[in-house]
């Protein structure tokens, strides 16, 4: 029992229980009546006071009644309420997972007839906390009481605040019921240090004798109850750093026994060799317990291109490891290999079977690009390693140039007919206030460090060196080993933190191979000459040069461009593109902004899995199609994650420093508000004052 | 219980006696348990043996008896002497007691109205069948024009020392009374004598009484009608009027008012008599004990009478005059 306005009712009664007894205290008015004789009378006032010993008592019952009344009423001005032991926290911060794996039908437990999202019923489960926080009382104004606040955030891969902390439980409801799904992976993390950040701070400003002021910050409050609201599949919860002394309550939905049958990898990939084949890697997941074979269909720009079954096994328990009891899903896959040189819409879409709770991941789309050719120029002084490396690429133009010709071509403009340039050992010349490092274009450059500004900072040539390190996912060194490398002549260069260069492969002296990214060139930087060292003679290094120039020249309409819902798509427009519109899958149309002036153009986040559309007016690029007097690229986004495609809900949430088991119940109670019983009762002892009045009064 | 608003007296005969009633009563007459020895010879029989015409037995003849009461008819059958006893009819004292203290100028309908009326009503009986009616008011008072008239019509008229004293529009007395009239003819005198009366404030009941019955004459039937709530009691006043010949019949008049309080609220009930207050707050319990002690002053009344042989009747002043007379009345014997 609480009280919200104590104080209010202490004044009230102490007004009104002292007013009502004065008068009682009032001496009687009465009214004068002529009869015919006192003498019964009398004596039966008499007979009364003799025989009732409680007259007095009785006398006074309308008075016991009517304190009882005023009693009731003033308590309720007191608002008083009973409520749950749950609601106790001031605050609440309820998360609700949004991810694609809440799209799951397996909400409502038990009940497969009426299929319920689990986000659906996530959100009633909220909206039960919500109705369950202690309002603040009416008179809360005067007495300054506060009621429960709650905070809604909604996460999939990135945390948003929907309602900031509030009392009001009609925006708390809305901001609840706003929450839409999304296709995108979850990640709690972020969700939590959002929560975190609300925590309260005293920042305590000390003044010692001396006039000195000091500030320091205490550590932060806990920052009220979180709940979070989940299905628990949070692959990144193992980095939730939470206090131990945060309150997390974790609201499990979903059953634990949800069954599904996904796409978790799609890939498009053309030989180097045969450009014009044109292979879908499809890979599968399920989570069933018996092993089973579904059909996994194939389109190419809607049409039925192709149906392959596909065994898929059971899932299986792992009993060794890390997951060791934690149930290993079923994989499998296909690949399909069609001849085709154009480009295509890819869509692949798997035959589930009724149990089958998540749809988002039954179909996965891509954009395969045309089969495209690039054309390349070499401007060096002469080196025979770059032309043998290059030379059997299937390239459209390869064009060596000396220095001369490469600078007269630029002042003639026709240098931009080049996709990529290999600069080996020369750098073109800029302006001498140029901000960037590079001319415009993409460049792989060998044998010399372009410098500041925002470039890099050459560290001059050293001794002899080694690869100690690289990136093995980069697309320019995918699949190649630089273990065998050796420098004669290292070149190390230095980053400086402003640069947005990355290290592709360092050696034991520094950053060897770096990454360049400006607002309008993008290149690979190898510091060290080639031809001092023994890469040429390494198969990695042909690898490498032809990684590196078809990582250069993709103009962001690649295999790779499938987007994650929840990321961005980034892609390059051509030059002087404008008015960028964005096609949705569901066939709305999204503005996208003006593109930097490289061409980068950055869409999203992206809500939903489909296919995408760009057009902007301009000049299509080399890969792009064309419609009306626009151009067009359509890009495409998928789940694509075993981990949301595994659903099973999961009770318990082991967080780094935390384990937290979902709410054995975990339905709020409602806040009984008292005081309209009370006026009930009230009302009600009036009532039987007024009856009992009359039974004095009438006979 | 409360005073009548709005009270129109009665004036005249007709307004205490209409036709229909007449014509219900004229029948009737009054029988009396006791022997009564009438002055003069009326229509009752009187179990004296005496002179009238109607034969009632016959005896033997014992020495000094009147030789004119021998039936020589049967001394000539059986050759001895006896006597032939007539009934003898005699007159009959009526005497009606009306209180006429405030208290009976209370309650609807209006208790000291329906005594004027009960009054006229015994009253004409009397007067029909040649008894000698005497109607007594204690402390009735006598509005002067129709004090005069009743005087004029009566003979006389109150013993009270203010009742004779002209000039006074309104003359309170102790006692008034209209006193041995006789005879239909007589009718209109006593209802003058009723109209003319007019509650007064207090009454002396004892007082009254004694001297009801210090002025009774002869022998016959006295009826008293009060409401008998009299605070110095009744019992000395009553222990007066019994015996001395006279058959005493009680008629306490209640106002359903009385009976069934119709009064609420927080009340300072206030004595029409004497002005003693009283300060209620009527309840349940309180209605629930008045009712207990009506019942039980009433109770007490009646063993009272009954131990003196004294008749009572109680009535509710909403009765009507005509099933009072001829059925209750009758049946008590009072009347035949």
């Amino acid at each position: 029992m609480t009280w919200l306005s104590p104080m209010l009712g202490i004044v009230a009664a102490s007004i009104a229980v002292p007013t009502l007894v004065i008068l009682y205290f009032l001496k009687l008015r009465r009214r004068d009546v002529e009869i015919s004789t006192t003498l019964l009378w009398k004596k039966s006032i008499q007979d009364l006071q003799a025989n009732a010993p409680f007259q007095r008592l009785r006398r006074n019952i309308l008075l016991l009644l009517q304190l009882l009344a005023l009693g009731a009423a003033l308590t309720a001005l007191a608002q008083p309420q009973i409520r749950s032991a749950m609601a106790t926290g001031q605050k609440h911060l309820i998360l609700i997972d949004r991810s694609a794996s809440m799209n799951a039908t397996d909400g409502a437990a038990g009940s497969r007839a009426e299929r319920v999202s689990r986000l659906e019923a996530a959100k009633a489960e909220a909206i039960r906390l919500v109705d369950s926080l202690r309002e603040p009382g009416i008179f809360d104004q005067v007495g300054g009481g506060e009621g429960d606040q709650a905070m809604v955030i909604a996460f999939d891969t990135t945390a948003k605040v929907l309602q900031s902390f509030t009392g009001d439980k009609a925006l708390l409801r809305s901001a609840i019921r706003a929450i839409e799904p999304s296709d995108s992976p979850s990640s709690i993390d972020e969700a939590i240090r959002l929560a975190l950040a609300q925590a309260p701070r005293d920042v305590v400003i000390e003044t010692r004798p001396d006039g000195t002021e000091s500030r320091y910050e205490r550590p932060p409050k806990p920052v009220g109850t979180i709940h979070i609201y989940s299905d628990g599949r949070l692959p990144d919860v193992g980095r939730v750093d939470a206090g131990r002394e945060e309150d997390m309550r974790f609201h499990s939905i979903g059953t634990a026994e949800a069954t599904n049958i996904g796409i978790t990898s799609l890939r498009a990939g053309r030989a180097f060799d045969n450009p014009s084949e044109l292979s879908i890697f499809v890979g599968l997941q399920t989570t069933e317990r018996s092993p089973r074979t579904v059909d996994v269909e194939l389109r190419l720009n809607g049409e039925v291109a192709s149906i392959r079954p596909v065994e898929l096994p059971s899932a299986t328990i792992e009993e060794t490891g890390e997951r060791k009891g934690r149930m290993a899903p079923g994989v499998g896959g296909t690949v399909f290999r069609l001849e085709r040189p154009e480009g295509a819409i890819v869509a692949v879409r798997v035959s589930a079977p009724a149990t089958d709770e998540l749809s988002t991941d039954n179909a996965a789309f891509l954009v395969a690009p045309p089969a495209k050719r690039l054309s390349v120029a070499v401007v060096t002084r002469g080196n025979l390693f770059l032309s043998a490396a290059l030379e059997n690429l299937p390239l459209a133009r390869l064009d060596t140039l000396t220095p001369e010709q490469f600078e007269q071509a630029r002042a003639d403009g026709k240098a931009t007919v080049y996709d990529v340039v290999v600069l080996d050992g020369y750098l073109p010349t800029t302006p001498k206030d140029a901000a960037t490092p590079l001319p415009a274009g993409r460049y792989l450059v060998l044998g010399a460090v372009p410098g500041t500004p925002a470039g890099l900072v050459d560290k001059g040539k050293l001794g002899p060196a080694v690869m100690v390190d690289w990136s093995k996912t980069h697309p320019a060194l995918r699949g190649i080993s630089l273990d065998a490398l050796n420098i004669g002549a290292s070149r190390p260069v230095e980053i400086p933190p402003t640069s947005a260069a990355t290290v592709l492969a360092a050696a034991d002296n520094g950053p060897a191979i770096v990454e360049l990214t400006t607002p309008e060139a993008r290149a690979i930087v190898v510091g060290f000459d080639v031809a001092e060292s023994d890469w040429p003679f390494d198969v990695s290094f042909v690898v490498f040069m032809a990684q590196a120039v078809e990582h250069l020249g993709d103009d962001g309409a690649g295999v790779a461009q499938s987007v994650q819902p929840g990321g961005v798509y980034a892609g390059r427009l051509p030059r002087g593109s404008a008015e960028v519109r964005v096609r949705l899958p569901d066939g709305a149309t999204a503005p996208a902004g003006d593109p930097a002036p490289d061409g980068t153009v950055v869409f999203g986040p992206l809500q939903r899995v489909g296919v995408y559309q760009m057009s902007w007016r301009g000049e299509p690029g080399p890969s792009d199609g064309k419609s009306g007097d626009r151009a067009v690229r359509p890009f495409a986004a998928n789940l694509l994650d075993a981990a949301e495609s595994d659903i099973g809900a999961v009770g318990t949430l082991e967080l780094a420093r935390q384990r937290v088991s979902a709410e054995a119940d975990s339905r709020g109670k409602t806040v009984r508000s008292l005081w309209p019983w009370l006026l009930l009762a009230a009302l009600g002892v009036l009532l039987l004052e007024w009856f009992i009045y009359n039974r004095k009064v009438q006979v | 219980m409360i005073r009548t608003p709005n009270l129109t007296r009665p004036k005249s005969l007709e307004d205490l006696l209409d036709p229909p009633l007449i014509a219900k009563i004229a029948r009737l007459d009054y029988t009396s348990k006791k022997i009564f020895a009438g002055k003069l010879k009326g229509e009752r029989r009187s179990k004296k043996r005496g002179e009238s015409v109607e034969f009632a037995d016959h005896r033997p003849y014992v020495e000094g008896d009147d030789l004119r009461h021998i039936d020589w008819n049967i001394f000539g059958r059986l050759d001895r002497l006896f006597l032939k006893l007539f009934l003898e009819e005699e007159d009959l004292a009526l005497h009606v007691v009306m209180d006429c203290s405030a208290s009976a100028d209370c309650g609807q309908p209006n208790k000291f109205r329906f005594m004027q009326r009960l009054a006229m009503a015994l009253g004409y009986i009397g007067l029909v069948n040649l008894n000698r009616v005497t109607v007594s008011a204690m402390g009735g008072a006598i509005g002067s024009d129709e004090a005069a008239g009743a005087r004029g019509g009566a003979g006389e008229a109150g013993l009270g020392s203010d009742a004779t004293s002209p000039g006074r529009s309104l003359t309170p007395s102790v006692l008034a009374a209209v006193r041995d009239l006789r005879g239909r003819r007589r009718t209109h005198d006593l209802a003058r004598f009723l109209c003319s009366l007019r509650p007064a404030a207090a009454v002396p009941f004892t007082e009254c009484c004694r001297r009801v019955a210090l002025a009774r004459r002869g022998k016959g039937v006295m009826v008293v009608m009060s409401d008998f709530f009299i605070k110095e009691g009744y019992e000395t006043g009553l222990r007066l009027l019994v015996g001395r010949g006279y058959d005493l019949f009680l008629i306490q008049v209640l106002s359903p008012q009385e009976l069934e309080p119709d009064i609420a609220g927080d009340l300072r009930l206030r004595d029409i008599e004497d002005g003693d207050q009283a300060e209620v707050t009527i309840s349940a319990p309180l209605l629930k004990r008045y009712k207990a002690n009506l019942a039980a002053y009433c109770e007490q009344l009646r063993e009272f009478c009954a131990r003196r042989e004294i008749g009572l009747l109680t009535v509710r002043s909403d009765m009507a005059i005509d099933v009072l007379i001829l059925d209750y009345l009758r049946k008590r014997g009072i009347l035949r």
